[in-house]
């Protein structure tokens, strides 16, 4: 990208298209977007200190949100501003259109391109962590092991025959297939191994399940077996933002024989402690909602859980964890704290929490974060590139500086 | 600077430097030195130096790691009296500046003197107020006996107080807290070495009418399983425990608990045991047969039973025990591997890098002005020679001081707000005589001991506001020597080439405006130069330590950007050179747009670096109300200088219409 030369001879006036291309890929727009974001980024840092996190991102960042006042202090500041997904967008085009497509190329002009298609990189990297990783959690206590890690935020229903007091053939309706379901809406699901298939409708993020001789319906509410569904809002952390991964979420279901006989509602609630069981044909079926259950490909075994504090204080050294992964018939001890996550099989586990079975056992438990994020080291491998992109840029700058021999001798 | 003679100009630019030094020095000195008379302690003796040699590496375990006492001492002072050294006068007429060791050694050894000593710094006179002492000034310094009146109230104020918010305390109930938690600390020495000489009296002993005789507590430890068997057979018997074994018990206790919070110096045999113990722990440890060494702990006892009662027959055997006792702990703690650094961190302490580097950018300072003012002469040149020369040995002695305390630490320099000072400081004079290398135009050597002076004066002042001991070691989540010396280090240096660019746009902006540089397009030229490459350099510094640390944070917790207010404030730096860089490449700023908003990238970094820090997470709370205040100050500053240069370059092109005007007509 050059700025056009006074010099510049007259040229035939350019087309619209050409015209919108000039600007989406300028300086100007580049300038004023960057600005703009600057301010953005500014007023969310103050503003999330009174509000919270949550709420901050979702005013300044969310893609619905087109226009913004900030707060400073609870005062509105009189300056509209436009939403931070949008000025991103539009940086983003900026950034394609004038810093791959339009700027000149050639070897004095390699390490800005260079740099600038990292950037572009590493947005990406950014869209695609955002948009495809998973995240969950799996806590154990010393000596336990576990295959399983669970999500944060999905709920889905479970399906499942009881053999010999274990659940066989379990199936999951995942929570994509459910939170469109609000009231009114019903959805029938096939269970081909089961001798029923099950309608599921009323879904709701927050719910509990209660009891209406304890609190009469407000407005109509569907009741099964003498309860009904009350919704509540997000649930809150401390500091007043939303907890979503707290929420218990709950929905009305119907079993559908094969016959197409309808059984009377019955409830699937997050906040239920048993599953609902049902008996056809001298078989035993439960039906449950809870956060799904993310197989993992291996299973880890807690050997040992250390909390190492600085000696004399109460200032954490290290937290440990030492597991033991097993696969197929293979074992391996693997240690994971701190800065040491374990990446295994495109997941990774990070010492994320711990804490004490009960008071007088003195046994530990300890949570990982499980993640599983398809760009997990594109950031990484593009800060390779902008590094190198600038590098070339600035020091070809220097060099130049070093070479027009504009160091002063002596005055 | 331009070949021209002294002109009036330079002066006033002059004038103008040196008042505001004068403001940075009288504030310094109205911050460290609060209102109030040298005080009296009668019959003051001082510790001889080799007294205090002697004591100074004494190994103690404490904020996680293993320091001197000296340096114990000092921070321990540093907190409760708010600086390193006490003035007080014996009475007759002689004043005595007390050093940290000889401040201790009083508390622990002479508590009788100790207790006259003003110790506690009040910034706040209304918590004196409150538990009804009268006030000596709205700041002042107050001994243990000053404010041993109050102590009662003291307590019941602070139990309220503790149940209040942090963020919604006022300034007096919080230096309330303070107080009592200080006061709580000092209890905790003065009456450290109190099992030591008082031992125990032996109720019922006496003979003749003499008093009762006394033991030492070494003496019941070593019977201390007989005194066992002696409770468990009255507890089998159905009898209570014989009073004058329960007076006794209760003394050992009383003598134990008085130093069993302060003073973690002896280290156990066994080297499973990473906690260090004080006098009090193994008294109780012995006592109740819970010690898996109790000959070494016994052993330990009858040595500070002896040094604490051996001052009573002169300070030279006093000093000799203290020996014995030092070696003693020494050697274990060598056997235990740990303790290496010890006589390295004494005479870190000793040296006072960072005080001389000061003096040494101080003098840089001086001979700056000197510089500007003759300009291009032999004065000119002398006074560079001498910039150069202290600027160079100030820089010097920042990166021994930095280099110790890598060693010390066994870590990267930057892990805490004071290391980022210190750092910055060192680093920025570093970047300045690089341009000067580069440049040659003595623009970047005159600012490099500036910034210098005023970064080492802000790191005193932070550490003299925090209290801590920056070199105790990290939380686990910070605890990688990789990512603090990748990422940390980056970013650090990137904020040092913010503010280098910054002030060196302001330089420009007062040259300009001032009309000091006589129009010399070359030099403006220069300076912008060097204020664009300093731009790259901060962009690309600040760009990949901002995602260094995003790769960091993916690589620890799993995700890459969480929009913490300190990551927000990298992205910024980020953001407003990219902004600056491509406003230039579009023509949009020029010479005049690229030194102002230059200078406005020290409001940016101070905001990332600084005050950030204030948002969320608090510091000390002296620490917070100085550092905020030297934020405010510090952008009213940047303010002014960006008003400057918009009046300066408004008149200019002024002055400059005309001429064009004219010219067009010719």
């Amino acid at each position: 990208m050059e700025p056009s030369s006074p010099d510049t001879p007259a040229k035939p006036p350019r087309s619209l298209a050409g015209r919108i291309f000039d600007v989406l890929s300028g300086f100007g727009l580049a300038t004023i977007l960057l600005l703009l974001m600057g301010l953005l980024t500014w007023f969310a840092t103050l503003e999330q200190v009174e509000v919270g996190l949550y709420l901050t991102l979702k005013k300044y960042f969310h893609w619905q949100s087109f226009f913004l006042l900030p707060e400073i202090k609870g005062k509105i500041v009189p300056l509209p501003l436009p939403g931070g997904y949008w000025v991103g967008a539009l940086l983003l085009v900026n950034l394609t259109l004038g810093g791959v497509i339009r700027i000149r190329k050639g070897w004095k002009h390699a390490g800005n391109l260079i740099a600038h298609a990292g950037i572009i990189f590493m947005l990406v990297a950014g869209g695609v962590a955002h948009h495809f990783s998973e995240r969950g959690n799996m806590a154990l206590p010393e000596g336990q092991t576990s295959d399983t890690a669970e999500d944060y935020f999905e709920y889905v229903v479970e399906v499942a025959e009881i053999t010999d007091g274990k659940p066989r053939d379990i199936h999951v309706i995942r929570g994509k297939h459910l939170t469109d379901l609000s009231a009114g809406h019903n959805r029938l699901f096939r269970l081909p191994a089961m001798p029923f298939d099950l309608e599921i409708g009323g879904y709701l993020r927050n719910a509990l399940p209660v009891a209406i001789t304890e609190r009469a319906p407000a407005s109509n509410e569907l009741v099964a077996d003498g309860y009904y569904l009350m919704s509540r809002p997000d649930e809150v952390n401390d500091r007043g933002e939303p907890a979503l991964e707290a929420n218990t979420a709950a929905c009305y279901g119907r079993i559908v024989d094969r016959d197409g006989t309808k059984s009377t509602p019955i409830i699937l609630a997050g906040a239920s402690f048993h599953p609902f069981t049902i008996e056809r044909d001298g078989r035993t079926f439960t039906l449950d909602m809870r956060k799904r259950l993310w197989p993992m490909p291996f299973t880890v075994q807690l050997d040992e859980f250390i909390a190492d504090f600085h000696p004399g204080t109460s200032r954490p050294a290290k937290f440990i964890s030492k597991i033991t992964r097993i696969e197929h018939d293979s074992a391996a001890k693997v240690t994971i704290q701190m800065n040491e996550p374990m990446r295994y099989e495109g997941l990774t586990f990070f010492q994320a929490s711990y804490g004490s079975q009960s008071s007088n056992s003195g046994q530990m438990f300890s949570v990982f974060e499980v993640v599983r994020n398809p760009a997990d080291k594109w950031p990484e491998y593009s800060l390779y590139v902008v590094t190198f992109g600038m590098l070339v840029t600035f020091l070809t700058k220097f060099g130049g500086y070093l070479a027009a021999g504009s160091r002063r001798k002596k005055p | 600077m331009t070949a021209t003679r002294p002109s009036t100009g330079r002066w006033i630019a002059a004038v103008l430097a040196a008042a505001g030094l004068a403001t940075v020095f009288y504030n310094l000195l109205m911050d460290n030195m609060p209102k109030g008379e040298v005080r009296e302690v009668e019959n003051y003796t001082p510790w001889s130096a080799e007294t205090l040699r002697t004591a100074a590496p004494l190994p103690i375990q404490d904020g996680g790691r293993i320091k001197p006492l000296s340096t114990y001492a000092g921070f321990t002072m540093l907190r409760l009296h708010g600086a390193r050294s006490m003035k007080i006068e014996d009475g007759k007429g002689k004043e005595y500046k007390l050093k940290p060791t000889e401040w201790l050694l009083d508390i622990l050894f002479r508590p009788q003197l100790a207790i006259h000593q003003p110790t506690f710094r009040i910034d706040n006179s209304a918590a004196i107020e409150a538990i009804g002492i009268e006030p000596r000034g709205k700041r002042d310094r107050y001994s243990y006996a000053d404010l041993s009146a109050g102590r009662e109230k003291l307590g019941e104020l602070a139990q309220t107080y503790s149940g209040i918010d942090s963020k919604e305390r006022d300034p007096m109930q919080t230096q309330v807290l303070d107080l009592a938690s200080n006061l709580r600390a000092y209890e905790g020495l003065l009456g450290w070495f109190s099992f030591a000489r008082n031992g125990v009296t032996l109720a019922g002993s006496s003979e003749n009418g003499a008093p009762d005789k006394r033991a030492e507590i070494s003496s019941l430890m070593m019977v201390a399983e007989t005194l066992q068997q002696q409770l468990e057979e009255s507890r089998a018997a159905g009898r209570g425990i014989p009073e004058g074994l329960q007076n006794l018990l209760q003394q050992v206790l009383d003598a134990a608990n008085y130093a069993k919070n302060e003073l973690f110096i002896l280290p156990p045999s066994d080297r499973s045991q990473d906690q260090w113990k004080s006098a009090g722990n193994v008294i109780m440890d012995t006592m109740q047969g819970k010690s898996k060494e109790p000959e070494t702990y016994i052993a330990d006892i009858q040595l500070l039973e002896t040094t604490a009662r051996s001052l009573g027959g002169g300070e030279a055997t006093f000093r000799e025990n203290l020996a014995k006792l030092r070696d003693r702990l020494t050697q274990r703690a060598a056997d235990r591997g740990e303790a290496k650094s010890v006589s390295l961190e004494v005479a870190y302490y000793q040296r006072n890098w960072f005080l001389n580097a000061l003096v040494f950018f101080l003098i840089g300072t001086l001979a700056t002005m000197a510089m500007w003012t003759f300009g291009y002469n032999r004065a000119g040149l002398i006074s560079a020679w001498i910039t150069t020369a202290a600027t160079a040995a100030g820089l010097i002695y920042c990166l021994i001081a930095i280099t110790k305390r890598c060693i010390i630490m066994q870590r990267p320099p930057v892990g805490n707000l004071y290391d980022t000072i210190i750092f910055i400081g060192t680093t920025v004079v570093l970047l300045a005589l690089i341009v000067e290398w580069l440049t040659r135009r003595r623009f970047a050597l005159g600012i490099a001991p500036i910034l210098g002076t005023a970064l080492i004066v802000l790191s005193r002042r932070f550490e003299l506001g925090d209290g801590a001991d920056h070199m105790d070691p990290l939380v686990a989540v910070l605890d990688s020597n990789f990512w603090l010396t990748t990422h940390v280090i980056t970013i650090t240096l990137g904020y040092s080439a913010g503010l280098l660019a910054a002030f060196l746009s302001s330089a420009y902006i007062l040259l300009r405006g001032l009309d000091l540089d006589g129009g010399d397009r070359d030099l403006r030229r220069s300076f912008t130069r060097a204020v664009y490459g300093m731009i790259c350099v901060t962009l690309f510094l600040s760009l990949v330590g901002t995602v260094l640390g995003g790769i960091w944070a993916n690589y620890s917790w799993g995700r890459f950007w969480g929009w913490d207010p300190k990551e927000n404030g990298a992205l910024l730096i980020c953001i407003w050179t990219l902004a600056i860089l491509h406003a230039r490449l579009g023509g949009y700023i020029r010479e005049w747009g690229l030194h102002l908003s230059s200078i406005f990238t020290a409001v940016i970094v101070t905001f990332s670096w600084w005050h950030v820090n204030f948002l969320g997470v608090g510091l000390h709370n002296y620490g917070f109300t100085a550092g905020k205040n030297t934020i405010w100050a510090f952008y009213a500053a940047m303010a002014v200088i960006l008003a400057a240069g918009f009046v300066a370059m408004a008149v200019e092109k002024n002055r400059r219409a005309p001429q064009s005007q004219a010219a067009a007509t010719d």
